[in-house]
């Protein structure tokens, strides 16, 4: 590889790794989300239960 | 509330499909221009193979100003209208400008190493006050982060559309005050290249502005679906 095609090669990997580190970034925060999501379905689950519970069934 | 109309306030809260295709365009059109760069475009016969930076290192710069650009226009919007959604916009803008605005001083710096012998350059107003921007918008996070809940979106909005004088000043400075040694490629004649490099060059302009929607369209989905998933818990945990 001749010196002027190692910067070149330099350039292109730096662009492609930051933005690929951007993107991981975001993906991150959609996992994020993603546990939010489940932690409000375990509470409405949570909820449901508790409303199907018959009032003085408590043995 | 019935379910159809449960799903179509998700779907308009979330509005993933538009981040969807832009990112599909992005991929393709980011794809197709370094193939293009790399295997079809003519070699400089000046510059030899450093000029390949040109391609993607002038197409991210012009992308990073319409960045900043569109926080300031949505800055105007959201100090019209109060709406959340122009404050997402203006801040995601803002974020993506520097984060391209951080390559093109990366790939400038590797440029002009091959080309000058030298990483920078402080007689050059071009490089200097393009600098001198960034560092404007990179004040921009310190005075979000530095101001309370009530008066940030305000300010923030007020800074993104004072911050943006600092960029048609950089654009033209470079007109101005004749650039030392930094080339200006473009000017009020056209382009000084071959039609044969041009193609490339607009190409690579078109994925970079694509990349650059479908990054604010993805960051967008996450601000929306995460301020309706805080307004969901608050409604469940109130219940």
């Amino acid at each position: 590889m001749t010196g002027g095609n190692q910067y070149v090669v330099a350039a292109y990997a730096v662009i492609w790794f930051l933005v690929l580190a951007y993107v991981v970034m975001l993906g991150a925060r959609t996992a994020r989300v993603g546990r939010q999501v489940e932690a409000i379905t375990r509470m409405l689950d949570r909820k449901a239960a508790e409303s199907d519970t018959p009032e003085g069934d408590d043995g | 509330m019935p379910s159809s109309t449960t799903d179509h306030a998700s779907r308009r809260v979330i509005g993933a499909r538009a981040a969807l295709i832009w990112g599909v365009i992005a991929t393709v059109l980011v794809t197709v221009a370094s193939v293009g760069v790399f295997l079809v475009a003519p070699e400089d016969a000046d510059q030899g193979a450093i000029q390949r930076i040109f391609y993607f290192h002038v197409a991210i710069a012009l992308v990073s100003l319409v960045a900043f650009a569109v926080a300031c226009v949505a800055g105007i919007l959201f100090l019209r209208t109060r709406k959340l959604r122009w404050d997402d916009v203006s801040v995601t803008a803002v974020r993506i400008g520097i984060l391209f605005s951080v390559l093109v001083i990366i790939t400038g710096s590797i440029w002009a190493k091959a080309s000058w012998g030298t990483w920078w350059v402080w007689a050059d107003p071009r490089l200097v006050t393009y600098l001198i921007v960034v560092l404007i918008y990179a004040a921009y996070f310190v005075l979000r982060s530095s101001v309370d809940d009530d008066r940030r979106l305000r300010f923030s909005a007020i800074y993104a559309v004072v911050g943006f004088v600092s960029v048609p000043l950089s654009f033209y400075s470079v007109r101005v005050a004749q650039s030392f040694v930094h080339p200006v490629v473009f000017t009020s004649g056209g382009a000084n290249m071959p039609n044969s490099m041009l193609i490339w060059f607009l190409i690579s302009l078109a994925a970079m502005l694509a990349l650059f929607i479908a990054l604010l369209e993805v960051e967008l989905v996450g601000r929306r679906t995460e301020r309706a998933l805080r307004a969901l818990t608050l409604r469940l945990e109130s219940s």
